[in-house]
């Protein structure tokens, strides 16, 4: 086994690297390789992905194995299965992380399987134990609590990060380029991607929005939602909602943020026309700054809010959304 | 078909969460246990599935007879029989170890089409069984499938759609196949009292985990519990997040009103300008 620390790059659909691998090189695979005496590398797999090594190199991967092959278009669960593991298998990192995206909570446990490793989902923390070994800190419990987990002397230790939960700092190294050599046969990949269909929005995604502003039912209508995407693109920030507001068909369901839908962990949360329930506060309860405006004064976010104003949202929004406009206009 | 539903119970999360005296572990004496609210959408995926094209649903539950409560549901909702393996020790072990387990159970039940489960189990948190259990089975997983589009039996495929982010994608899978299930795929069913007088007669059949061959599976003698995890749970805090609680309210009544709305706006962009620094 070597002391190699990995870190998975995870990719957009357009194959750009998304932000969740920069942080989970320069927090997390720094410090564990620092602790370890490791080496910090990068992984790049899927098709045309050699080309992000250097970005990989900015946040601090001294070496960068890459396995590039047509095989890997679209993200297919069978290939990338079959890549990492073998990479695994072959170069025997101690830790391999990963982002807690769609893709990373999709293959990691299957890889994990596929190599006998021990893993971890959606760490907020990350360290080493007394023993030398992995020790992270998770959500658990509709993020009512927060175990520690430490891994046994079993290798690899595998774990995916939550995005938000650890800065990415630049950290320049010049990467060596691996080629991974994994050899992949066609007729391993069963599952077949029949129809790609991407969102075009020019607003971040949610899991990685510096901030986020949430509809609730209150909104009414698909048509009073405008009210939340006009201040989330004054403010950057991506738009989302409640399970409520999905169901009633007033957005779809990759808006929805909560234990059943997406978690995410931004500076600003404005929660608009949001009551706050246990389900809601699972997906966005670890946010910085949670701000609630509401025409309920009894409504229990504003038992668990930083600051909120007690008001119909027809009449706090427009007035509120105006004066954020000109304040950014003026810088 | 044959139609596999792995099934969960949990503790209820609307609860209060204590930790244990022990540090290690939830306090669960006087908690409600419920059947995970994914797993409840897999069951419902699974029966419909049988009521379009024929066959049996068996429900697949690990864990003390506390789980008999929630294999009950499900046979209530219409499955056709269950499998329990019986255990104190699952809740500490790890994955890796209850994958192998419950993939090795599967495989006696002979050929099967499609095996349900839900993403995740909402008190753990952490998605990985039901992946595992493909593995073990060498099959193909399609993970987080917001909608069943076609199951085709005589052409052994299936094909969903799911969700990524930034988009979703329609994916072609081979039978047998498993299949984890987020919220919103359908509208699970209540169990029917006539549903739940039958469910009694149905056929259980209790797996004890000490009678498990686990040399078989490719596992340790001590894999199960917590010796044998590959990772522990060692301590267990409740998050403590201190909020502000600066609420902005109205001069007469709660709901701020009249001019008062305007000058909550400036008040609150204020706060988050200078106390707070996020805009």
């Amino acid at each position: 086994m070597s002391n190699e620390v990995w870190v998975v790059a995870d990719l957009k659909i357009d194959g750009s690297v998304r932000k969740v691998t920069f942080e989970a090189l320069s927090e997390a695979g720094n410090k564990v390789a620092g602790k370890l005496g490791g080496k910090l590398c990068g992984v790049l797999i899927g098709s045309g992905v050699s080309g992000h090594a250097a970005e990989l190199g900015k946040y601090g991967a001294e070496k960068v194995y890459v396995v590039d092959n047509d095989l890997l278009k679209d993200f297919n669960t069978e290939g990338y299965t079959i890549a990492l593991s073998e990479l695994i298998k072959k170069h025997e990192p101690a830790v391999v992380i990963g982002g807690n995206t769609v893709f990373g909570q999709d293959y990691f446990p299957r890889v994990a399987a596929r190599v006998g490793a021990g893993v971890t989902m959606d760490a907020i923390s990350i360290d080493i134990s007394e023993q030398n070994t992995l020790k992270i800190e998770r959500f658990s419990h509709s993020s009512k609590a927060i175990p520690t987990q430490v891994f046994h002397q079993n290798y690899p230790m595998m774990t995916t990060v939550r995005p938000n939960s650890f800065k990415a700092v630049e950290n320049p190294k010049d990467p060596e380029i691996v080629e991974g050599g994994v050899e992949i046969n066609p007729a391993d990949i069963k599952t077949k991607v029949i129809e790609l269909q991407t969102k075009e929005s020019d607003r971040p995604e949610l899991t990685e929005a510096e901030r986020v502003i949430s509809g609730g039912r209150g909104l009414g209508s698909e048509e009073n939602f405008k009210y939340i995407y006009q201040l989330a693109d004054i403010l950057g920030a991506a738009a989302g909602a409640t399970r409520a507001a999905v169901d009633a068909g007033y957005c779809p369901y990759d808006m929805q943020v909560g234990q059943t839908g997406k978690a995410v962990s931004p500076n600003l949360y404005i929660a608009i026309a949001i009551s706050g329930s246990v389900q809601h506060f699972a997906g966005m309860g670890s946010s910085k700054v949670i701000v609630a405006i509401n025409k309920d004064p009894d409504a229990p976010i504003f038992q668990k809010c930083d600051y909120g104003i007690v008001g119909d949202l027809f009449d706090v929004l427009p007035p509120f959304t105006e004066k954020v406009r000109s304040l950014i206009a003026e810088g | 078909m044959k139609i596999l539903v792995l099934v969960s119970q949990t503790q209820d999360t609307e609860a209060k969460i204590q930790v244990s005296s022990s540090g290690d572990s939830i306090d669960t004496g006087g908690m409600k246990w419920i059947m995970n609210p994914y797993d409840e959408f897999a069951v419902e995926e699974a029966i419909q599935t049988k009521e379009k094209h024929g066959g049996e649903v068996v429900i697949i539950s690990v864990g003390p007879d506390r789980v008999l409560e929630t294999i009950r549901q499900a046979l209530a909702m219409g499955a056709d029989s269950a499998v329990q393996i019986k255990g104190d020790s699952f809740a500490e072990t790890d994955s890796f170890t209850v994958g192998k387990v419950i993939g090795g159970e599967i495989k006696k039940l002979g050929d099967f089409d499609i095996v349900f489960t839900g993403m995740k189990i909402i008190d753990e948190e952490s998605g990985q069984v039901g992946v595992q259990v493909a593995e073990e089975l060498g099959i193909p997983h399609v993970s987080l499938v917001s909608k069943v589009i076609q199951v085709d039996p005589a052409g052994k495929k299936a094909v969903c759609q799911k969700e990524i982010d930034g988009g979703h994608v329609t994916v072609e899978v081979p039978l047998p196949c498993l299949i984890t299930c987020p919220d919103a795929m359908n509208e699970p069913r209540y169990a029917s009292l006539p549903g739940i007088m039958k469910a009694k007669k149905k056929p259980l059949t209790v797996v004890n985990a000490e009678d498990l061959n686990l040399e078989e599976l490719g596992l340790s003698a001590q894999a199960l519990g917590k010796e044998g995890a590959r990772v522990k749970t060692t301590q267990i805090k409740v998050p403590e997040i201190e909020r502000k609680l600066t609420i902005i309210k109205g001069s007469d009544e709660p709901m701020v009103k009249g001019e008062e709305v305007e000058r909550s706006a400036e008040e609150l962009i204020k706060l988050l300008r200078e106390e707070a620094k996020v805009i």
